[in-house]
């Protein structure tokens, strides 16, 4: 069941990226047009927004890390153990985080609006950062992480969280600069991020809900 | 076993492990008790141990991430200068996304406000659903560790 599961998962993943992508992807992406001087000049600023932002990225999630390494870690290792769980919570989440938008959005006009609004920005924001952080965590891990003892040994660089962290934000950081396929792994390590970072309560591992028990006389 | 030494041992018989070598009736009785103990207790090889999460998570390889982060920000500069923009151009890009999502945010509410009873009533219906989805998977424990 585990096995399926695990299989299950990249597979529905993958399907689902190539029905966006065929569906999301312009007209003109198939019938391969010249590309005009202004369409390269648009491709290229385009290119460079995203390499610029990859660095703002790379800044925080180095300083995430050095902050509370051991929450990533958790989160991280979450997200490699329930992966579903983790992008099931994270599509319910940021639906969430829309429709709550949308009712705070329709209190404005009475004054409480705003401030609710103001708040959900704020979660929603430190969500996503924390968590596509986790990701990067668990990227890094998944691509570069030791598998034995011996190879832990061995390693100068390639060790620790901070190394995971950074070799996370340079794999999905390469894969996000590929043309409409790169926005939709960003999106999917979006949810994923905003999943385990609820999942975990933010590697804490404290439950969000107490739970209730009677009083025994 | 009334001796105040022997009391002691048998409170912290490792702290006063010591008291064996000069107490033969406790030394006795550490053998017949070890004797009657039939668990077996293996050696234990750390190195067939699966290899944990936290080892060697503390360890900050600093010339990677100065070596990674610099190359980051000089192909960051490289484009960007290439591409004959600024930085403050990049913040603008950021914040016209964030204001083109207002922008849809705005035109949902104003569709909603719009929208006849029924499909008003639709969307609280779905705005519950959904949010008692999310506390329902909150709800479950994390296993990452355990697992």
């Amino acid at each position: 069941m585990r096995r399926g599961l695990r299989l299950f998962l990249p597979l529905t993943i993958v399907a689902a990226t190539l029905v966006t992508a065929m569906v999301a992807a312009p007209p003109r992406f198939g019938a391969r047009e010249p590309l005009t001087i202004e369409g390269a000049a648009a491709l290229m600023q385009n290119t460079a927004v995203i390499a610029s932002l990859l660095a703002i990225w790379m800044l925080a999630a180095v300083a995430l890390t050095l902050l509370s390494g051991r929450e990533i870690r958790y989160s991280s290792i979450e997200m490699r153990a329930s992966a579903l769980h983790c992008f099931a919570l994270g599509l319910v989440a940021v639906t969430s985080f829309v429709l709550t938008a949308i009712v705070f959005s329709y209190l404005i006009p009475y004054h409480v609006g705003v401030p609710l609004l103001f708040a959900l920005a704020v979660i929603a924001i430190l969500t996503k950062i924390y968590g596509t952080i986790a990701v990067f965590h668990a990227v890094g891990t998944l691509v570069a992480g030791s598998r034995t003892r011996e190879q832990l040994a061995g390693r100068r660089w390639l060790r620790g969280d901070l190394a995971m962290v950074v070799v996370g934000v340079i794999v999905l950081g390469a894969l996000r600069l590929i043309p409409i396929a790169g926005p939709i792994i960003w999106a999917f390590a979006s949810v994923f991020g905003i999943g385990t970072a609820l999942a975990t309560k933010f590697g804490r591992r404290e439950p969000w809900f107490l739970a209730w028990r009677a009083v025994e006389s | 076993m009334t001796d105040e030494r022997c009391q002691r041992y048998l409170e912290d018989p490792e702290a006063n492990a010591g008291h064996l070598e000069t107490c033969a009736e406790c030394r006795a009785e550490n053998a017949a008790l070890a004797a009657k103990s039939d668990v077996d207790v293996a050696p234990i090889s750390l190195d067939a141990l699966p290899l944990a999460p936290w080892e060697g998570s503390s360890h900050r390889a600093w010339p990677l991430v100065f070596g990674a982060a610099a190359a980051v920000i000089l192909i960051a500069f490289v484009l960007c200068d290439l591409a004959g923009i600024s930085p403050l151009h990049v913040a603008e890009s950021s914040l016209s996304s964030i204001e083109a999502r207002r922008g849809l945010l705005r035109n949902a509410t104003e569709w909603l406000r719009a929208a006849p009873a029924a499909m008003q009533v639709a969307f609280g219906v779905a705005f519950i659903v959904v949010n008692a989805l999310l506390v329902v998977l909150l709800r479950r424990a994390p296993r990452g560790i355990d697992a």
